[in-house]
């Protein structure tokens, strides 16, 4: 093989990996007359702030992303509640149980999503949760446990357990041991792990969309938008949907691990 | 069993309990999560899925129904489509991508943040983007054929057909490709360089150390590709809905329609259970055929 073959092909695939991003910032910052037209240019001829400003001014956006901030942040807390001392009992357990319990975790990935909230819809529509942010939070949980467990239980492995008995010596409880040895060296990966899901949830379509009647989330406002056709409200909306997202991936994209994001692959 | 026994397993199972009580109560609440919210509701689904939607009766009515409706089997074939079609290609393009990044020597670092770029685009966000990409009048995609003289008439992307299966499935392999790369580069960095010294000695081309060396030992990688991107490929929602929600069903958003639309969560269900039964059936026959057939070359 050639050596500016590889060049060429990763020149190609990063040309193409920009290309929509750089046409979400164009649609959302040009005049309707480059956009909504046969042939348009490829660069921002007619410049405006005008749809970014149009967002603000009609205050539309403001109950949406405080619903998604909301529901994002305590989906992560209550979440990483709930997994990291079971993930920390799993990381301990003999080969065979281990092996069987992360393969639990990962099976609750086959269920399509569209099965599993369709009862939990029906459910919601009796109990009044339809529309709430607790009810959403429920929901939200749903894929991120398995996959927040699985990230936490790899981290927790990597921890010996020679310094757990380390601290029984020095006259520790269980539970102090647990308090002040293994959680502070958790602490990054569960940083990292919980992030994860914070961004997840702030993605989150389909259970919202099941969800919700009128009281809606940031993806599902724009979601509103593209049905209407409005090509500059969609455009805008998802540029501050996105902006959130790109800081946090490039911030995590150094703790990647392709063994954590095997979890992560979302379609 | 005697009376004895009984009464030693009891002990013993009280015994386990007190032994693992902290154990128990730290995993007990994830576990009943899970119960709760993930298996309870499936099995709630199939069993709505045969059940009639104003009696309560057992029936496999609602399943007949599906059959009967051309805009269901559209579905299926779609969804079929885009999941053989859409994981085949990514996993091939993410292979070409990973052994270029491993190959070059400068600038590996921007290539791959670059390549990263859709992982940190929410997928709806990337549908929207893609709607202006394929657009019909003001489409960027019709527009470089026009002046490229390719196409002098607008293409209709999202008017259904192969075009708007082809339209789905290169929009979703933008987003998803980065996770498969990053599985594929995982994959590469653990194989060990020697093996490529020893064939170089032996005089094996690149092109022959490829197919002996790299893809079988690849294998496990690429497997996990296939399973994890077939399962999200079968399930694929948003990107169908916002891309070609009128002319194109895939079977989750089908499914989404019986709900929403028709206000029918039977039929809903009877869509989704066969989507579950696809997926495992799909799974269970990759393992079958594709990873023994490989275990008998070797």
């Amino acid at each position: 093989m050639k050596k500016w073959v590889p060049y060429l092909v990763l020149i190609v695939f990063s040309i193409i990996m920009l290309i929509p991003v750089y046409i979400m910032f164009k649609v959302s910052l040009s005049t309707p007359e480059d956009v909504l037209t046969a042939h348009p240019p490829y660069w921002i001829q007619n410049f405006t702030w005008d749809h970014w400003q149009k967002v603000f001014e009609s205050g539309n956006i403001w109950a949406p992303m405080e619903k998604s901030l909301v529901v994002a942040t305590l989906t992560m807390v209550v979440g990483v509640i709930l997994a990291a001392p079971a993930s920390y009992v799993i990381s301990r357990m003999g080969r065979k149980w281990k092996y069987i319990f992360i393969l639990g975790l990962l099976f609750t990935r086959m269920f399509p999503d569209v099965g599993i909230v369709l009862p939990i819809s029906v459910n919601f529509l009796e109990w009044n949760l339809v529309d709430t942010s607790l009810g959403l939070i429920l929901a939200h949980l749903i894929p991120n446990l398995p996959f927040l467990a699985w990230i936490l239980v790899s981290t927790f492995e990597t921890i010996p357990r020679d310094l757990e008995k380390a601290a029984y010596i020095d006259g520790a409880s269980r539970l102090q041991s647990l308090t002040r040895v293994v959680l502070p060296l958790a602490l990054p990966g569960i940083a990292v792990g919980a992030l994860f899901v914070w961004l997840n949830s702030w993605n989150e379509f389909t259970y919202s969309l099941y969800l919700t009647v009128s009281e809606r989330t940031l993806p599902l406002q724009t979601f509103y938008y593209i049905n209407r056709g409005d090509f500059f409200q969609s455009a805008a909306y998802s540029v501050f949907l996105t902006i959130p997202v790109i800081i946090i991936t490039f911030v995590l994209q150094r703790y990647l691990k392709a063994g954590q994001l095997s979890g992560a692959v979302k379609g | 069993m005697s009376v004895s026994e009984k009464l030693f397993r009891g002990v013993n199972a009280v015994k386990w309990l007190r032994r693992y009580k902290l154990e128990i109560i730290l995993i007990a609440p994830l576990m009943i999560y899970i119960l709760g919210f993930t298996f309870l509701p499936v099995v709630r689904t199939i069993m709505m899925s045969f059940q009639d939607r104003t009696t309560g009766e057992w029936t496999t009515g609602n399943y007949q129904y599906l059959f009967d409706r051309p805009e269901f089997l559209d579905a299926l074939t779609n969804t079929l489509f885009i999941t053989f079609v859409g994981v085949a290609s990514v996993v091939v393009t993410a292979l070409v991508i990973a052994l270029s990044l491993k190959s070059v020597m400068k600038g590996k670092g921007l290539f791959r943040t670059l390549v990263m770029i859709p992982m940190g685009v929410p997928t709806l966000v990337a549908s929207v983007t893609l709607l202006y990409v394929f657009a019909t009048t003001g489409g960027y995609l019709n527009e470089v054929l026009y002046d490229l003289g390719i196409s002098e008439v607008p293409i209709d992307w999202a008017s259904g057909g192969i075009l708007t299966l082809l339209m789905i499935v290169i929009a979703d392999m933008w987003k998803v490709l980065p996770i498969v790369v990053l599985l594929m580069l995982a994959g590469l960095e653990s194989i060990d360089e020697e093996v490529y010294e020893a064939s170089r000695i032996d005089g094996a081309s690149s092109w022959q150390a490829f197919w002996r060396i790299t893809l079988p030992l690849l294998k496990p990688s690429i497997t996990m590709a296939v399973i994890l991107r077939s399962i999200d490929a079968f399930r694929i929602f948003e990107l169908p809905l916002v891309l070609a929600g009128r002319t194109t069903p895939v079977l989750s958003t089908y499914a989404y329609t019986e709900y929403s639309t028709y206000n029918n969560p039977h039929t809903s269900g009877a869509a989704a259970t066969l989507l579950l039964l696809l997926i495992v059936l799909f799974i269970i026959l990759y393992m079958v055929f594709v990873e023994r057939k490989g275990g008998d070359v070797r």
